[in-house]
């Protein structure tokens, strides 16, 4: 058993690294830059209809990189992870379309600022709400992080009104839409364009961006000064030939489908899967390995952590037992952004979303497996540790000759168990940017509004392998019940 | 070290045990030599079990010395997975591994302390399931198994690692009364063939038959002990009086 652990750990820790690689091959010469952005933020920031990211953001930066001549991996996630990664030194610089605040030069270096921009509100369609003062007692929902939330919050008292709060701007519009909030206040341009793509609301002051101010591009303060000076330059130049006009024109000004896709595609399942299999086999691919790669190492952590809470030594099981009750304290996603967004900054080394999110599974899912494989060891009667110990053999050996096999076939179908939270948990890890299967439903979903059907698509994936999970689990369990 | 300690196979001076409050081993002493067989009897609680089990150090005492073999197993440097290979025991329970095959059962200790080759363990343990009369149950499951059978093949696990000692703790009294005589009849003939053995039991016709020594335990103390015609015909002991009078009747 020892040996065969060691080689799959050997193996796995193999094979991630070789994931790692693969994605980060890039020529040696040109300096290749990690920049972030949140890819649920059309007009600057989406997934068009071919699952390329686009926007006015990224045609700023495709065009800067070409010029200056460098080159960058772009890595989508929510807006504050996107910003966080950044200030905690894990990406060199963002996109994302981000307001420039006092507050956020405190962090970030921001280059030429590229677009005006401003603050607009929005109801549902047939709303009845008429100016702000009507907001008194109703709810506005908000997107985290950005300026919509600086100003709804400075005009919270004076016309009082509660407010909620959204990761991605599609969920957001769809909780005005379904009227469990009745206004949203958010980056102008933002919203415009979500309605011209066929979203149900209607824009309070289309004319008129409150609060104007500009979107910047940043980096850490103090750092990658180089990859600044190149954007600014490059920057320039596109505004002076106009380039700059031109994409602007081609997102404000074009018909939606050129970028969402055509109606035909969007409005039924078969459309939608046709238009977006890539990405759903990206997504589900993701899943996969980060499922398979979390159920065997937390399989081998939780074991450990069991038999250490079964140890003679009361030292050790105190160790087992403080690291699962914190493991299964911490709520997954905390979890994760302690250790994508908080951990780096101390150790001073970047820790890849797969890598992050790898561990944070394991932490997780070990901890609950360390609690079940604890009350399965205990539950093997003290009659056969005492008979093993009787004969001569040491503990050690008792407990690999005789406890661990008898309490293993106890423990099966909690194994099963959680071998199917692991696999639902993964979806939690969307929100550090790794695109697996929630994570590719957004972006699909934040460029062609179709919730319910894409939805429905990657819930009935979800299903089929949970499906498949179970036989496979049940045939093991057979197998070594015989 | 005195003479008489040096001769005997197992020495115990002065031990106490206790659980919290409960003092369930009062200042015990005794020797048993080679080749003796020692029944041990006396009501539920009196501390059998625990004596019993201080002697392959399932339980620790809290003062006192135990030599087993030469060993003092009272003492820290003492190996005692190495002593305890030398001593046999058997539990009311059974205990086999129900993870394990009958055969497997028996292998399991000379193969992995390395005092057999697998080849060599295995033609033991046919041997010695012959011995207990369940030859034809070698490749069985354990739980497949009788009560008497289960005790007979925990009687050959324990023999296979070829101890000097071997400890019983009412190996028959979680039996079916018709499996309770074939149990005995292999105690008997390992008496019989010279084991030095300690037996728990409330067998009193089987301890009359085989037990050169009888000790009677009663709240934690020895409180009588000598041959079966002094203990069972001429009892002096009050406690052992009305002690017999209850078994004997029941
Ligand atoms: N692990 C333990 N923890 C606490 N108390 C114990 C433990 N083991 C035994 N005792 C107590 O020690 C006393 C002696 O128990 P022991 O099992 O040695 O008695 P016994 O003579 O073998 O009785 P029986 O005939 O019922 O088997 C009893 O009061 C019992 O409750
Ligand atoms: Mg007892």
């Amino acid at each position: 058993m020892k040996k065969t652990g060691k080689i799959l750990l050997i193996a796995i820790i193999a094979t991630l690294t070789l994931i790692g690689v693969t994605n980060n091959v890039h020529a040696a010469t040109k300096p290749n830059y990690i920049i972030t952005t949140d890819a649920t933020y059309p007009p600057f920031d989406f997934q068009d209809k071919n699952n390329q990211y686009t926007g006015i953001d990224q045609e700023i930066l495709k065009t800067i990189a070409k010029r200056q001549n460098f080159t960058y991996t772009l890595k989508p996630m929510s807006f504050n992870a996107a910003t966080q990664s950044v200030s905690s030194g894990q990406a060199d610089g963002v996109i994302a379309g981000m307001s420039i605040t006092d507050e956020r030069k405190a962090v970030f270096d921001f280059g030429t600022p590229y677009y005006r921009s401003g603050i607009g509100w929005a109801v549902k369609k047939d709303s009845n709400i008429k100016s702000l003062k009507d907001l008194k007692g109703k709810t506005v929902a908000l997107k985290t992080g950005t300026s919509g939330v600086d100003y709804a919050l400075s005009i919270q008292k004076k016309y009082g009104f509660k407010v909620t709060y959204f990761n991605d701007s599609d969920t957001l519009y769809n909780d005005v839409i379904n009227d469990n909030a009745q206004a949203t206040f958010g980056d102008l341009p933002v919203i415009q364009y979500a309605v011209k793509n066929g979203t149900q609301l209607k824009v309070m002051n289309p004319k008129s961006p409150i609060q104007a101010g500009w979107y910047g591009f940043g980096v850490q303060k103090g750092k990658n000064a180089k990859l600044l000076a190149d954007f600014n330059k490059g920057f320039a130049s596109i505004k002076e030939d106009g380039t700059y006009d031109k994409i602007v024109a081609k997102y404000l000004g074009a018909s939606a489908a050129t970028f969402t896709g055509n109606k035909k595609d969007n409005n039924s399942v078969v459309g939608i899967l046709k238009a977006n299999n890539g990405a759903f086999l990206n997504g589900l691919w993701q899943t996969i390995i980060l499922t398979v790669s979390a159920i065997v190492l937390a399989s081998i952590w939780g074991i450990l952590l069991g038999i250490m809470g079964v140890s003679q030594n009361a030292g050790i099981r105190g160790l087992s037992t403080t690291i699962i009750y914190t493991f299964r304290g911490l709520p997954l996603m905390v979890l994760a952004f302690f250790i994508y967004i908080g951990l780096p900054g101390v150790i001073g080394m970047k820790i890849p979303a797969f890598t992050a999110g790898l561990i944070t599974l394991v932490l997780n899912e070990g901890a609950y497996t360390g609690a079940f494989v604890r009350g399965g060891f205990d539950a093997v009667d003290r009659g056969q540790m005492e008979a093993a110990r009787s004969l001569g053999l040491t503990y050690g050996k008792s407990m690999r000759k005789v406890i661990v096999p008898q309490g293993l076939k106890i423990m099966v179908p909690s194994f099963i168990n959680q071998f199917i939270i692991t696999l639902k948990d993964t979806s939690i890890l969307s929100a550090i940017g790794i695109l697996e299967l929630t994570q590719t439903g957004s972006l699909i979903v934040s460029r062609n509004s179709q919730g319910f059907r894409v939805w429905a698509i990657v819930a009935v994936i979800y299903l089929i392998v949970i499906t498949l999970l179970t036989w496979l689990s049940n045939w093991v369990e057979k197998r070594t019940r015989a | 070290m005195s003479e008489a300690q040096t001769k005997s196979k197992i020495h115990v001076d002065k031990v106490n045990k206790s659980y919290g409050e409960n003092h369930v081993l009062r200042d015990i002493s005794l020797d048993i030599n080679q080749n003796e067989v020692v029944v041990m009897i006396g009501p539920s609680g009196s501390g059998k079990s625990t004596f019993l089990r201080m002697l392959n150090q399932l339980e620790k005492p809290d003062n006192g010395t135990i030599i087993v073999d030469g060993f003092d197993i009272s003492e820290k440097a003492t190996d005692i997975n190495k002593v305890r290979e030398n001593i046999g025991m058997v539990f009311q329970n059974f205990n086999l591994f129900n993870n394990y095959t009958v055969l497997e059962n028996i292998m399991l200790a000379p193969v992995e302390l390395g005092k057999m080759d697998k080849a060599a363990a295995e033609k033991k343990a046919r041997e010695l399931l012959d011995t207990v009369g369940l030859v034809d149950k070698a490749d069985v499951s354990v739980n497949s198994l009788s009560g008497g059978q289960k005790q007979r093949v925990a009687i050959a696990r324990a023999l296979a690692m070829e101890p000097d000692v071997m400890l019983f703790d009412e190996p028959t009294s979680a039996l079916d009364p018709e499996m309770v005589g074939d149990v005995l009849e292999v105690m008997k003939n390992l008496a019989d063939s010279g084991m030095t053995m300690i037996i728990v039991t409330h067998e009193m016709g089987f301890a009359k038959q085989v037990a050169d020594r009888v000790v009677f335990f009663e709240s934690g103390k020895i409180q009588e002990s000598g041959s079966p015609e002094q203990v069972f015909n001429q009892p002096k002991n009050e406690r052992l009086q009305e002690f017999l009078s209850k078994v004997m009747h029941a």
